[in-house]
């Protein structure tokens, strides 16, 4: 003992403490369910798992609305579940004059999914709420059950605006859409089944700028055989905005 | 071109270009900065430490405690930031309950534990432990009490024993230096690890965070040293400065040059993400990246250290140029941290879009709670070396008196 410094001992008393107080805290603290699954409690599985329900289910609502839920399955909502937007009802469904769910009715309900977002896919129906009939309620015009545009749109940028308008201010604004893509006339009333196609070949860019394409002489030519090599030209180029960076 | 679309069609001012929605607001803020900045800070300032103890660069004998002092205030305000950004800080204990080996920033814990535990308390410990003996004999009051706790009953301090203190202090020094090493460069680990990102993702982001930190730590005591000589009205040791802005600058030029390897590396890549790192650079980072961290924060004090050290001057000139340059290089290094952390997250994923980083003054994340988080540790530090003192005129004057054994 007389061989080990004095100022070593105090140090090995506070270490040796707090090892101890790491291994007691241990046992004391840490749940026994912890590790079993992975690393959080596996008894909070359980425990979540037996919290009352709160949403009854599509099928519960089928029961007694089937008229509205055959207008739904008519419709562009057909996947969308009813407590999406009417909100949690499994004590309506338990006593249904007791409670009765929410009947959305303010815009803000639609704009979450339908408010214009850069990132949401061209097509997906989007509004900029501020343009879009302002201070009107979304149901004067749309079913909530079958949301169908009330008339087919017209022109492309009723849906794909954010493309026209990228389009509109590049060497293409002239350019209609359906010079490069298909589009069958069931897409206007029904887009997402039915797609408008894009193009697959180079030869629909070889249309306008292939040597011997009949077009205005002011189009960049190139030669098809030779120009980019395997690469097929949106590879390189971005049709809506050719002149881009890419 | 897609700065109109996306500014007019999503009215979000300050977004150009494609940006998914997650990436609007910026999730780690002013107090995620700080943080890095903090540790940086502690690694150099043990570093710089280290050289007196270990390489025995005698030179630096006037700031090796004031080093040490500066290392653990700043430790101890570290984890504050993480703290105050994840709220819940009665958790935080738990990643030492449940270590999650598999989680780089859960591991960080014991890090930064053994860093303070096992490294900078002990050192200081150790190295104080003679002082705390003899200040306990020769204060009343409660200070006396006070220093005979931090003696933790070790009143030993026969030549044997003070042999014993040296020893042991120079040990745990070498082990300091890889931890101070493994404590930043940890953190730039983990910012370097994330491979989804390429602003981040670099292996050589842990090397360059150390390098930043040892000119971080050197720069901070450069300024703690003169300020506290100053208001101490004692004479500043000139070649223990000169040293110090030596080390300095070659701490820079490794640093600046680690950084322009990066740089180049990447254009000469030149992956997908070059584009819109580029604009992202000439941009929104062209103040914090090109101006302050480059120009203001390196290329300045490099110079004017160079000139000051090596040219004909008055010590007058000297020590205002090695200070403004101390200061410079903090600006300069905080932007370091700042260009890693925001620049990181003020491009899209999609590599087609820049959002903005917008500062609050007030709240949890705000520009006030960054200023106080700052300034804590230099509180700390006020508060230590009142306790501790660690000016070599005190300490010399402790070792001419007689022995009291």
């Amino acid at each position: 003992m007389s061989r080990i410094p004095q100022q070593v001992i105090p140090l090995v008393v506070i270490f040796t403490l707090a090892l101890a107080a790491l291994i007691v805290g241990r046992q004391l603290l840490v749940p026994e369910s912890f590790g079993d699954l992975g690393h959080y409690r596996a008894d909070a599985v359980g425990e979540v798992a037996a919290l009352d329900i709160s949403y009854a289910g599509a099928q519960a609502c089928l029961d007694c609305h089937e008229d509205i839920y055959d207008t739904k399955q008519e419709g562009h909502h057909q996947g969308l579940s009813c407590e999406t937007c009417h909100g949690p009802a499994a004590n309506h469904a338990e006593a249904p004059d007791e409670f009765l769910p929410l009947v959305p009715r303010g815009r803000d309900y639609c704009t979450p999914c339908h408010g214009y977002n850069p990132a949401r896919p061209s097509g997906f129906p989007q509004i900029i709420e501020e343009n879009h009939n302002p201070g009107e309620s979304c149901l004067t015009c749309h079913n909530s059950h079958n949301p169908a545009t009330p008339e087919s749109p017209q022109e492309c940028a009723a849906c794909h605006r954010p493309i026209v308008n990228q389009k509109l201010v590049s060497h293409h604004t002239n350019v209609e859409c359906t010079t490069c893509h298909t589009v069958p006339d069931e897409h206007m009333s029904n887009p997402r089944l039915v797609r408008a196609k894009r193009p697959t070949e180079p030869e629909t860019c070889g249309q306008c700028h292939s040597r011997s394409a009949n077009s205005s002489k002011n189009i960049p030519r190139i030669d098809m055989q030779t120009h980019g090599n395997r690469y097929n030209c949106w590879d390189c180029h971005y049709p809506h905005s050719p002149e881009a960076n890419r | 071109m897609f700065d109109i679309i996306a500014s007019a069609a999503a009215n979000l001012p300050g977004i150009t270009g494609y940006i998914y929605p997650n990436e609007y607001e910026l999730q780690w803020g002013l107090l995620i900065i700080i943080y890095p900045y903090l540790t940086g800070l502690v690694a150099g300032a043990f570093i710089l430490a280290s050289l007196e103890r270990v390489f025995n660069v005698s030179v630096l004998k006037p700031v090796y405690r004031l080093s040490l002092l500066t290392a653990l205030s700043f430790m101890i305000i570290a984890p504050l930031p993480l703290l105050a950004h994840l709220g819940h800080p009665e958790r935080a204990l738990e990643m030492f309950l449940t270590p999650h080996t598999a989680s780089a920033m859960a591991m960080f814990g014991f890090v930064y534990a053994w860093y303070l535990m096992v490294v900078l308390l002990l050192e200081i410990w150790f190295d104080y432990r003679q002082d705390f003996v003899r200040w306990s004999r020769e204060k009343t009051g409660l200070v006396k009490y006070v220093y005979l706790a931090l003696t933790l009953g070790a009143t030993d301090i026969s030549d044997k024993a003070l042999a014993f203190d040296e020893k042991i202090g120079r040990v745990i020094t070498i082990i300091g230096i890889p931890s101070a090493f493994l404590l930043h460069g940890y953190v730039g680990f983990i910012f370097g690890s994330i491979k989804a990102n390429p602003w981040w993702s670099s292996v050589l982001i842990p090397i360059v965070f150390l390098f930043s930190a040892i000119v971080s730590g050197i720069a901070l005591v450069i300024v703690i040293y003169m300020v506290s000589t100053m208001f101490r009205l004692k004479r500043l040791d000139m070649r223990c400065l000169n040293k110090l802005a030596e080390l300095l600058l070659y701490a820079m030029i490794v640093d600046f040059s680690l950084e322009l390897l990066d740089f180049i590396h990447r254009l000469y890549e030149s992956e997908e993400s070059i584009h819109i790192l580029s604009e992202m650079i000439s941009s929104r980072l062209f103040v914090s990246l090109i101006i302050s961290q480059i120009f203001l924060g390196t290329v300045i004090p490099m110079v004017s250290i160079s000139i000051a050290r090596f040219g004909k001057f008055p010590a007058e000139m000297r020590r205002l140029s090695y200070f403004i340059a101390a200061l410079l290089v903090q600006v300069g290094i905080f932007s370091t941290r700042w260009n890693v952390v925001i620049g990181g997250q003020l491009f899209s994923k999609s590599l087609r879009g820049l959002t903005v980083y917008k500062l609050d003054l007030f709240g949890l994340e705000g520009l006030l709670m960054g200023v106080g988080l700052l300034l804590l540790p230099f509180l700390i530090l006020w508060g230590m070396t009142k306790l501790l003192p660690p000016w070599p005129d005190v300490e010399e004057a402790a070792e001419a008196r007689p022995a009291l054994t």
